[in-house]
């Protein structure tokens, strides 16, 4: 697995975590009655700095275990990590940020479509960061699914 | 995602190239093994620069290393 790919794989690993916090905090704000405006933002707060920190976190942490088990493979105390994004790297980071724009714009268009049929702003807006999320984590995915086929 | 259109023959140039080893290439034209295992299993088509350096790395000429296949298109 390239370094490029464990990145992938990390920042999957991240969102789906993400996701997985998002979902159960909004079912538990619109199971207490409590989705209100003061009280999803704060979730919103904590998605955004888990997206960044977790994320940075994440990828010198791949870095650093990389780094470990290399040492351990090859008993070399000063290993030489392929940490480099070549052509096909960019390539495939292209078509995965692709893929998260076109599942990102449908998405957009179902939270509009929803405020258009009367529900409140509120709906839109936490709609909108949901399907950002889900958004990434297809385009984590379909990168993945081209570093495993080769391209 | 089908076969590349373009071959290559650099399995073969590795082993004529004192068995050169994947990321022994890959460290000579600047790119990662994957992207090397890639190509030799005709699976990504490389930029006009990344086979040029290629071809440079072995010291052959382009047409040495890379081969067009017309027939694939014709096919299609």
């Amino acid at each position: 697995m390239s370094f490029q790919q464990k990145n992938v794989t990390v920042s999957l690993v991240n969102f789906s975590l993400i996701l997985g916090f998002y979902l159960l905090r909004v079912t538990y704000l619109v199971r207490t009655e409590n989705f209100t405006l003061d009280k999803i933002i704060w979730v919103w707060i904590i998605i955004a700095i888990m997206a960044v920190v977790v994320t940075i976190v994440g990828t010198i942490l791949t870095h650093i275990i990389s780094t470990i088990i290399e040492v351990i493979k090859t008993g070399n105390e000063d290993p030489q990590i392929e940490d480099i994004q070549d052509e096909r790297d960019e390539l495939i980071d292209l078509k995965g940020t692709r893929v998260t724009n076109t599942v990102y714009s449908f998405s957009v268009l179902l939270a509009m479509l929803t405020f258009a049929l009367g529900q409140p702003a509120l709906v839109m807006f936490t709609l909108l960061i949901l399907c950002g999320i889900i958004a990434q984590i297809a385009g984590d995915i379909f990168r993945l699914r081209l570093y495993r086929k080769g391209f | 995602m089908g076969k590349s259109q373009i071959n290559n023959n650099i399995r073969t140039l590795r082993f004529f190239n004192d068995e050169m080893t994947q990321k022994e290439l890959a460290e000579k034209v600047g790119v990662t093994r994957q992207t090397i295992i890639a190509l030799e299993q005709q699976k990504y088509s490389p930029s006009l620069e990344l086979a040029f350096r290629i071809a440079h790395a072995f010291g052959v000429p382009l047409e040495e290393v890379f081969t067009y296949d017309a027939k694939i298109e014709e096919n299609k």
